[in-house]
C-alpha cells in the first residue's frame, strides 16, 4: 500500500500558488530538478507529472527510472510555506487515449501552442514533511543537542539578579 | 552456409528470466516485448470479453495477416506500461504463445499460468466509426497506432507477377482475405485518403506522424515509377492540410534512384525514408527477397540507401530487416554468432554512412513461402541484435525518433534507443 497525501497536502498540492519541482536521476547519478506545473494527484494515490519534451533530461530519466528502477522525489512547496517530498517511482508513461488527449488540451490551455511527450504516473513510496515550522517543532524535541545555546538564554531584559547559578 | 537439424535441436532456449538475467543493460520490458512478438499471443475469451470498439483498435486493417491466419474482432496490439508497443499476432495455443487474460479485469500477459505484465489494448481512435464519402469505413482507408496514422495506398506487390515476391510476405493473400471479407480498398483514392487524415487529425494529440507503405510496383517508364507516382499523388493532397512544407512522416517503399527520391522530396512533405533490405546478406537476400533482386540487388539496394542519406538527411533514413529468417533453414546461418556478426558488419556499412538498421521479428504467417517454418531465433539473440542495432546509433550518432516508439513502435532496437542522448 502506498502512502496517500493528506487532505491538507492534497488542499496544498492543487492550489495555484503552490510550487512543484521533480527531481530525477542522469545516467550518471546526478540529480536532475526542474518545475513540474501541472503535477496532481489521482483520486488513487498516484502523482501525475506531465512532460512537454520527448527529449527532456526528466523524460530520459523518468523512462530510465522505471526500466531500471531509480527513484525520483516530487517536492511541492505552498504559498504559506507548507512543504512536503514525496519519494516515488515512475512506473507509467501514457503516451496516447483519452487521459492523454485531455492533458494535451490542458497544458495548451495554459500555455498555448505547446506539446505533450508523456503523462507520467509516479507511485509514493514515502511522503515527508518539510514543512520549515513542523520540521523546527520536532526537531528541537527530538535532538535538543542541536539547539545553539545562545537561543537559549533568558532575554537580558527579563533578567533577575537574585537568578542563582547551578 | 546450410543449417542443420542438429544445431538448432541443441540450442538450449533461455528463458526470459535467464536472457533479462544475462542482459542487465537491456529493460525486462523490451525483453518480455521481444519474446511476445518471437512466440506470439493467443486471447483468452475473458480477455476478448473487455474488447470494446468503440474504446479499443481492433484488427482488420493490416496489411499483412496472423500467425494464426483468422480475421477476426481481435485487438490491434498492446500498450506496456512504459509507453512501448507491443505489435503481435495472434498465434494458436498449440504454438506455445504468450496468453493474454485478465487480473482484476485488467488485461495480462501470462506465461506458465503466471501473470507477467499488465497491458493496454491500444486506443481507439475517434474516426474510426465513421464511413467515407465513398461508404467505406474510414479505419479502412486508413489505420492508426497509438500516434501514428498509417496509409496503404496500395495493397498489391507486383514482384508477385512472377512468384518472387519476398519468402515471408503474404500480402497478396492477405489483400484478398482484406478485400473479400472487410470492403478494403485494394487502392485508395487520395483526395479521400487526406479526407480521412483530416478527420482523424481532428482528434487532438492523437498523431505524431504519418506513414505510408504499399507492395513495390515495377511499372512506369522506369521501374516503380508509378509506385513513386502513387506515393506523390497520396502524400500532395495529405500536404495540403499542413501550414508547413514538411510535416513528421515516414515513407517505406521500393529503393528508389536518386532522381526519384529527389522528385519525392522535392514535391512532397514527407520527412523520413527507409526501404526494407529485408536480410544483411546478399545471398540469403537472393533467396528470400528474388523479385527485389531481379528488380534492384542486394549492393545496389545499399547504395540507393545511401544516396537518399544525401537528400533526406543523416538520421532520416533507414532500413528494416527480418530477424530470425537469416537463420531459416536449409540456407540460413549455421549459428547465432555467425549470424549476428555478418548483419552487424552489414548494418555498420550502412550505419557509418548515414543510414541506420532496424529490426521486425519475423512471425512466420500461413500465407507466406516460409509459413510452415517457425522463427528459429532464440530470444537471446534477438536481444543481442536489439544491442547490436542500437550500439551502432550510438557510435554514429544517428538519432531515429521517425521510427521509434512513438512512431512505429515495432522495433525492440529502436526502443533501446528512447535514451539516445546526443546533448
Amino acid at each position: 500500500m502506498s502512502p496517500q497525501l493528506s487532505p491538507e497536502q492534497l488542499e496544498v498540492l492543487a492550489h495555484p500558488a503552490t510550487h512543484k519541482v521533480i527531481a530525477t536521476l542522469d545516467e550518471d547519478g546526478s540529480p536532475h530538478a526542474i518545475p513540474s506545473p501541472f503535477l496532481h494527484a489521482r483520486p488513487d494515490g498516484l502523482l501525475v507529472h506531465f512532460e512537454l519534451l520527448e527529449t527532456s533530461a526528466t523524460n530520459r530519466n523518468l523512462l530510465r527510472g522505471l526500466w531500471f528502477g531509480h527513484k525520483l522525489a516530487v517536492t511541492v512547496v505552498g504559498a504559506l510555506g507548507q512543504t512536503f517530498v514525496v519519494k516515488a517511482v515512475s512506473v507509467k508513461a501514457e503516451i496516447s487515449g483519452p487521459a492523454f488527449g485531455r492533458a494535451f488540451e490542458t497544458v495548451r490551455a495554459v500555455l498555448g501552442d505547446a506539446d505533450l511527450a508523456a503523462v507520467w504516473l509516479l507511485r509514493p513510496h514515502a511522503i515527508v514533511d518539510e514543512t520549515y515550522a513542523t520540521r523546527k517543532r520536532d526537531e528541537e524535541a527530538r535532538y535538543p543537542f542541536s539547539i545553539h545555546l545562545d537561543r537559549l538564554l533568558v532575554p537580558r531584559d527579563q533578567a533577575t539578579s537574585d537568578r542563582t547559578q547551578p | 552456409m546450410s543449417q542443420s537439424s542438429t544445431s538448432l535441436a541443441s540450442r538450449q532456449p533461455a528463458t526470459l528470466a535467464e536472457v533479462a538475467a544475462a542482459h542487465p543493460d537491456v529493460p525486462r520490458l523490451i525483453i518480455l516485448k521481444t519474446d511476445v512478438q518471437r512466440r506470439g499471443v493467443f486471447y483468452t475469451d475473458r480477455a476478448l470479453s473487455v474488447l470494446d470498439p468503440k474504446i479499443h483498435s481492433v484488427t482488420g486493417t493490416h496489411i499483412f495477416g496472423t500467425r494464426d491466419g483468422k480475421i477476426a474482432p481481435r485487438p490491434e496490439s498492446l500498450l506496456l506500461r512504459d509507453g512501448t508497443s507491443i505489435i503481435i499476432t495472434p498465434t494458436a495455443l498449440e504454438e506455445d504463445p504468450y496468453v493474454v487474460d485478465l487480473v482484476d479485469g485488467q488485461p495480462f500477459l501470462f506465461d506458465g499460468g503466471q501473470p507477467l505484465e499488465a497491458v493496454d489494448y491500444w486506443p481507439a481512435p475517434a474516426f474510426y466509426g465513421k464511413v467515407s464519402r465513398s461508404g467505406v469505413l474510414m479505419k479502412n482507408i486508413v489505420s492508426a497506432r497509438p500516434q501514428r496514422l498509417v496509409v496503404n495506398p496500395s495493397r498489391t506487390c507486383t514482384f508477385w507477377n512472377n512468384g518472387k515476391g519476398c519468402g515471408f510476405c503474404d500480402i497478396v493473400p492477405q489483400t484478398k482475405k482484406g478485400t473479400k471479407e472487410l470492403n478494403i480498398p485494394v487502392t485508395l483514392d487520395p483526395v479521400e485518403v487526406a479526407e480521412v487524415v483530416a478527420e482523424a487529425l481532428r482528434e487532438p494529440a492523437r498523431f505524431s506522424a504519418l506513414f505510408l507503405t504499399a507492395g513495390s510496383n515495377v511499372n512506369g517508364a522506369a521501374p516503380f515509377d508509378d509506385e513513386v507516382e502513387t506515393y506523390v499523388r497520396v502524400l500532395r493532397e495529405i500536404g495540403k492540410l499542413f501550414r508547413t512544407k514538411k510535416f513528421p512522416s515516414q515513407l517505406m517503399a521500393t529503393a528508389f534512384t536518386e532522381a526519384q527520391l529527389r522528385r519525392i522530396w522535392d514535391e512532397t512533405g514527407v520527412m523520413s525514408y527507409t526501404a526494407d533490405i529485408e536480410v544483411l546478406d546478399e545471398a540469403l537476400f537472393s533467396h528470400h527477397c528474388p523479385g527485389k533482386a531481379e528488380w534492384v540487388g542486394y549492393h545496389e539496394w545499399k547504395r540507393r540507401l545511401v544516396s537518399a542519406v544525401d537528400i533526406f538527411g543523416p538520421g532520416r533514413v533507414n532500413t528494416g530487416i527480418v530477424a530470425g529468417i537469416e537463420l531459416a533453414p536449409p540456407y540460413g546461418f549455421a549459428t547465432e554468432d555467425e549470424a549476428l556478426s555478418r548483419i552487424v558488419d552489414e548494418a555498420e556499412d550502412l550505419a557509418r554512412q548515414g543510414v541506420s538498421t532496424v529490426y521486425i521479428v519475423w512471425s512466420p504467417r500461413p500465407g507466406s513461402v516460409l509459413g510452415k517454418q517457425r522463427n528459429p531465433a532464440s530470444l537471446d539473440y534477438l536481444i543481442r541484435l536489439a544491442k547490436g542495432l542500437h550500439g551502432l546509433r550510438v557510435e554514429y550518432r544517428l538519432p531515429i525518433m521517425f521510427d521509434d516508439y512513438r512512431h512505429c513502435g515495432n522495433h525492440p532496437d529502436t526502443d533501446l534507443s528512447r535514451l539516445l542522448n546526443f546533448d
